[in-house]
Formats: structure tokens, C-alpha cells, sequence
């Protein structure tokens, strides 16, 4: 019987610096790919470890290429700062991946709205990636992004290329721009986005990831514009202990974010205990 | 099945036998309380108690229990050392229900290595509960005061002298083979149902199940909750002493040359306030009333079969009662159920009256 809590080893390719405090890790595996490419969908989650630090989740912020792969922290706690403490070439284990990702499968045809906040961009990425190479299965891509200022966005070195998917377009706002730093796009809170945003709710999947208060205007915003509660899918946070359902640390109401999530669709989650969306 | 009836002097020879070969825990005195321990002797098992202190889940999920051993770079999982095979001598149907829910979390979908083989290694003997205390209310929910599923053998006192035995598996037919008495007649088995008809009737509180989880997911406004969470002292002690309660914190312990350590599991409590901290200080159960709310709903709620297929009429509560024993504030499951489905005012609920009458301390139940 395999033990769930078996760690697999993998080793820290690539950090690319995204924020003062957001580091992008490219993971690899030393021996051979022991996870099989599925099992790394956009939206799904692993679970890293440090020893005398203990593990922590993280979403996937890429797909997977050679065996290797990318997920984009932020120095938030113990854990985070420890891990950025570590340099190229460092050891670390993990788990997983884990959970319910992003519908890419039921959004095949459908015009694809997502809206970010932060780092909430990072579990979105893969999806951003996936239309962007399987890019005739899709219709119009529309990303809405937002961040406390520009210093704080992260993926900065790939908006050009992203604009450049075919029939896609890339909409930016802050809440602040600081003294000196030059800004060409909106400035308030991400449903201000909305003004401008060209995606209707007529065949169109919405996948939406923040912080929980942004996710609930965001939601409310859609609703309003007629947007119905199962086309929009949010992806929550929770600290997680075991990653399967278990621990009950991450439990809400009936779901429990890494077995039934982190991606819900809207409609299922309405109603549950603890939620601010 | 196979049933067969003995006298208590014969019971304590098979006790004996098992001994022989066994671990045996059972159910002991404790000053004026019953507490689960290791058992080396017939004559210290208390076979008419009411209700453990505590539960006997910690035989299947340690209070601690390591996961993972780490080594200078070398990682192994860690097993439990069992030498023999356990016995658990006359736990009762709501224990054992609760083994069974817990059964649901650690062996289905995502086995634990480590529970499935102290599952594996535990024989369950079962006794019919004859003495429910003032706070069991099994009966109501059908996980009491015998149990129909789940046992190796079961033990059932039907009258002064004499226990009927029957078995549940076919460990217990094995071990059946052990007692010396003679086949149970019809008449005898039908002792037993006089027994739990008896027994029935002794119970003082009750929670029915029908529409409760339902009602709990309409009702997760009702003030009842804030008015909770203005008593609860967030202590935690009704998950502890819960036998279902079965969630936990991940965490290492290195040595101090931090070249080697464990990664070890340990119990935790939705009624801790650190049990839902996310990043960077977020908690989202940071008032009582949602932590209340929390214990309760799992209970009552969204606990049905553990979530793996939820409302299937199958509560995560057992009706044991330790919680309600052990509440520091007179926080009563059953007063709950009883709001949520209209039968009870917010102001008759014990632990409320207390507050609203400001007496709150004095008429505290001590723990």
C-alpha cells in the first residue's frame, strides 16, 4: 500500500525573480519523470517540503515540459521565506498534484474570460499557456488582471506575448501607481475592468482567482452583467495538512478544498459556511 | 451467526484465553468514571459502565504518530510496531460506530497505511450497553445501544448471570469456538431484545436525524451560533473526547544538528482558533460562532459519511454524549438539533440560559 505521505525529490532548475517578494521555481525531477504528464493539469496543486519546516501547497503556475515544471510563490509566512532562501540547484520533495483544476476540458469552444488578482494569476497561467498551444479549441481569450501596483505584477516579461495570442487581449489595472513609475492602464480595483471587457455571457467560461474578497465582487460584477453561477469558476485557498482529505483543515461546509477543489465552480460552493465569495 | 449463552464465570475463561494471545483493552474503573486501558485481568473490566471518559479512537489514530523519518537526506515512512493482536473487550455500539466512520476516512479513498494496519490488527468484541448515561442518545440515532454491523463478536448480558455471544465475522466464529457454553435457544435471543428494549427506555435525551443536515445547511445564520460562540471557551475538549472527531496537524521535529528528524501527526481541533489561519494571517473561522458552528455542522451536517457522499442520512455524530459531559459551559448537541429543527427556543438552551440570566459561571457543569 502506497503511503500518501511518500515525498518524491525534485530539484530547483531555475528561480526567476518576479516581484520583490514573488519568486517563479522551475522543478525538476533528478531521476526519471516518476509523476505521470497528466496528472499536472492547470489548476491542480502540489504540496512542498522542507524538512523542520514542514510542507505547504502551491499551485502549478505551468504546464509540464520535459519533466520539469513551474510554480510561483510568495514570501507570505516560515515556510515561503525558507524557500526563498534556497538557490538554483537545491534539493526539495514534494507531493502530488493534487485536487480539481480549471475546466479546460468543458470550456473546448467557449470564449474564456479570466480574472486575476495578485498572485492569483499564477494557477491561471497554465491555462493562458494551454489555449495558447492548443489555441483553435478555444474561442475569444480576455484576461483581466490587477495588482496592488505595477511593481506588483507578476508573468510582466510574458504580457507581450500573451497579447499576441491569437484573438485574445490582456487588460490591466492597479489599485496604486507610486511616485515615478510610469502606468498606461487602469487604476481601481479589478471589476473596473469590467467597463471595458468584451466577453459576454452567451458561450463563454469565466475562471477567476484572488484574494477571497475580489473573488466575491468579481462574482457579483458577473452575476450582474448575466453571467450565470455555474460559468464562473473561482479557486480557493486553504491552508491544507494532508492534500486528501483528511486533516480537515481546509474543509467548507460539505467540500473539502484539495479533494473537491481548489477549483469550484461557482454554483457549488454558493451558500457554504466561512466563505466571503 | 453463530450465538451461544454462558455464565460471567465462564466469560472471564475465555477472557483468560484470549489474554493467552492477545492485547486486550478494555473498559476500567477509574475513581467514579470508566476509562478504555490495557487489561491483564477479567475482574478489573467494568462490563457495566456507562460511558469511557474518552474514546477509544486513539487505538486506531495515536494522539502523535509519525509519518516519515528523515536521515541525512534519506526519507523513510514510518510504520507502527505491533507485535500482537489487539482486542477491544466490550466497547460500545456508539464506539464502534464511530470506528466505522472513521473506517470511511482512512481506508477508502486514500488508505493510511498506518490505520489500516492497526484496523487490520484490532479484534472488536462488542457488549450491549445496559446503563446509557443522562448525556447518550445513541438510541435516536440508531448507532445505539447494540450494534447491528461491525463486530467480531458481541456480548449481550441477558439476565443475572448468564451472556449471550454472537458472531459478527469470521474471526468471531473462530473465537466463539473458545467459549464454553451452550447454543443460544430462541428464547434467548430473544432475552437480548427484551435487554435493548430495557435499555431503550432509559435514554433522556435524543436527536432525530431525519431532515438535520438539511436544516443545519439553511440554518447557518441562525443566532443560535453567535450566541454560542459568546459562551464557548473555544477548549476544545469536545473534539478531543469525540470518538469521530479524527482531524489533525502535519509537523516536523528536527534534531539539533538539523541532519535528521520525523515528521509526525498529531490531533487538532476545529475549535482552536489556529486550526483555519491561511497566509498571512488570514483565518476564516476567527469568531467562536463560526468554530461552534463549525463542531456542530460537521456533527449534524455536511458530516454525513464523511463527506465521501454527504446526506446520505448517516450522521458524523454517534450520540455518545462526551460532549456534552465534558463541556466547561453546558454546551448540549442535543439542544442544538433540537433549535435547529424548531422544537426548542434559543433562550431554553441550557448553555444560553446561562448567559441571558448572567449566572453563566455558577451554573457552569464542572468537566
Amino acid at each position: 500500500m502506497q503511503d500518501p505521505y511518500e515525498l518524491n525529490e525534485c530539484v530547483i532548475k531555475k528561480i526567476r525573480f518576479e516581484t520583490k517578494d514573488t519568486n517563479t521555481y522551475t522543478l525538476a525531477f533528478p531521476n526519471d519523470l516518476i509523476i505521470p504528464e497528466e496528472e499536472f493539469k492547470p489548476g491542480r496543486f502540489i504540496l512542498l517540503s522542507i524538512f523542520g519546516f514542514g510542507e505547504a501547497a502551491f499551485s502549478l503556475s505551468s504546464l509540464i515540459q520535459n519533466g520539469t515544471f513551474e510554480t510561483t510563490i510568495r514570501k507570505v509566512g516560515n515556510f515561503t521565506q525558507k524557500l526563498h532562501s534556497c538557490k538554483e540547484g537545491d534539493k526539495l520533495y514534494m507531493r502530488g498534484p493534487y485536487g480539481e483544476g480549471w475546466p479546460i476540458d468543458k470550456a473546448e469552444g467557449k470564449d474564456i474570460l479570466l480574472v486575476a488578482g495578485g498572485i492569483g494569476l499564477a494557477p491561471l497561467r497554465p491555462v493562458i499557456l494551454h489555449i495558447a498551444k492548443n489555441r483553435s479549441k478555444y474561442g475569444r481569450l480576455e484576461i483581466l488582471y490587477g495588482a496592488r501596483t505595477p511593481n506588483d505584477m507578476i508573468f510582466t516579461s510574458e504580457f507581450e506575448t500573451w497579447r499576441k495570442i491569437p484573438n485574445s487581449i490582456l487588460r490591466l489595472t492597479v489599485d496604486a501607481v507610486p511616485r515615478g513609475v510610469k502606468w498606461n492602464y487602469k487604476i481601481g480595483v479589478v471589476p473596473i475592468l469590467f467597463e471595458d471587457m468584451e466577453t459576454t455571457p452567451d458561450n463563454a467560461i469565466v475562471m477567476t482567482c484572488g484574494p477571497e474578497i475580489m473573488m466575491h465582487f468579481v462574482v457579483k460584477g458577473l452575476i450582474a452583467k448575466g453571467f450565470s453561477e455555474d460559468q464562473i469558476y473561482v479557486s480557493l485557498e486553504r491552508r491544507m495538512k494532508c492534500g486528501i482529505a483528511q486533516c480537515g483543515h481546509c474543509q467548507v461546509g460539505k467540500k473539502y478544498v484539495c479533494k473537491d477543489g481548489p477549483v469550484f465552480a461557482y454554483s457549488e460552493i454558493k451558500g457554504l459556511p466561512d466563505l466571503t465569495i | 451467526m453463530i450465538a451461544k449463552v454462558c455464565k460471567e464465570s465462564k466469560l472471564a475463561q475465555f477472557f483468560n484465553k484470549l489474554l493467552e494471545e492477545y492485547d486486550i483493552i478494555a473498559p476500567k474503573k477509574k475513581k467514579n468514571l470508566y476509562e478504555f486501558s490495557e487489561v491483564n485481568d477479567f475482574r478489573e473490566v467494568a462490563l457495566d459502565y456507562s460511558t469511557t471518559i474518552l474514546p477509544p479512537k486513539k487505538y486506531l489514530i495515536p494522539q502523535k504518530e509519525n509519518l516519515l523519518r528523515f536521515v541525512k537526506g534519506e526519507i523513510t515512512s514510518e510504520e507502527p510496531q505491533l507485535k500482537k493482536k489487539q482486542v477491544i473487550f466490550g466497547i460500545h455500539a456508539c464506539d464502534l460506530n464511530a470506528f466505522l466512520l472513521l473506517d470511511k476516512v482512512f481506508m477508502d479513498k486514500f488508505p493510511c497505511p498506518r490505520y489500516v494496519k492497526r484496523r487490520e490488527n484490532l479484534i472488536t468484541i462488542a457488549l450491549t450497553c445496559i446503563n446509557p448515561s443522562d448525556t447518550c442518545f445513541c438510541e435516536s440515532i440508531g448507532t445505539g445501544p447494540t450494534p447491528s454491523k461491525g463486530y467480531d463478536l458481541l456480548l449481550t448480558k441477558i439476565n443475572e448471570n448468564y451472556y449471550l455471544i454472537e458472531s459478527g465475522s469470521e474471526t468471531g466464529e473462530k473465537l466463539i469456538k473458545l467459549v464454553e457454553g451452550k447454543e443460544a435457544s430462541s428464547k434467548e435471543l430473544e432475552e437480548k431484545n427484551k435487554v435493548i428494549e430495557l435499555t431503550k427506555q432509559k435514554f433522556k435525551r435524543r436527536i432525530y436525524v431525519d431532515n438535520l443536515p438539511e436544516l443545519i445547511q439553511k440554518n447557518l445564520n441562525h443566532e443560535l451560533w453567535r450566541l454560542l460562540g459568546e459562551v464557548d471557551l473555544a477548549c476544545g475538549q469536545c473534539v478531543l473526547s469525540c470518538p469521530t472527531c479524527y482531524c489533525f496537524d502535519v509537523k516536523d521535529e528536527l534534531n539539533l544538528s538539523l541532519d535528521s528528524g520525523i515528521r509526525y501527526k498529531e490531533w487538532d481541533a476545529c475549535f482552536l482558533l489556529e486550526f483555519a489561519e491561511v497566509a498571512l494571517g488570514g483565518n476564516f473561522r476567527k469568531d467562536r460562532s463560526a468554530r461552534v458552528r463549525q463542531f456542530m455542522g460537521h456533527n449534524l451536517g455536511w458530516g454525513g459519511a464523511l463527506q465521501y457522499d454527504v446526506f446520505n442520512g448517516e450522521l458524523k455524530c454517534v450520540g455518545c454524549g462526551r460532549c456534552i459531559k465534558t463541556c466547561p459551559v453546558g454546551i448540549d448537541i442535543t439542544e442544538v438539533a433540537a433549535v435547529i429543527k424548531g422544537e426548542k427556543s434559543v433562550s431554553e438552551v441550557t448553555a444560553i440560559k446561562n448567559i441571558l440570566t448572567n449566572v453563566g459561571e455558577k451554573n457552569a457543569r464542572s468537566i
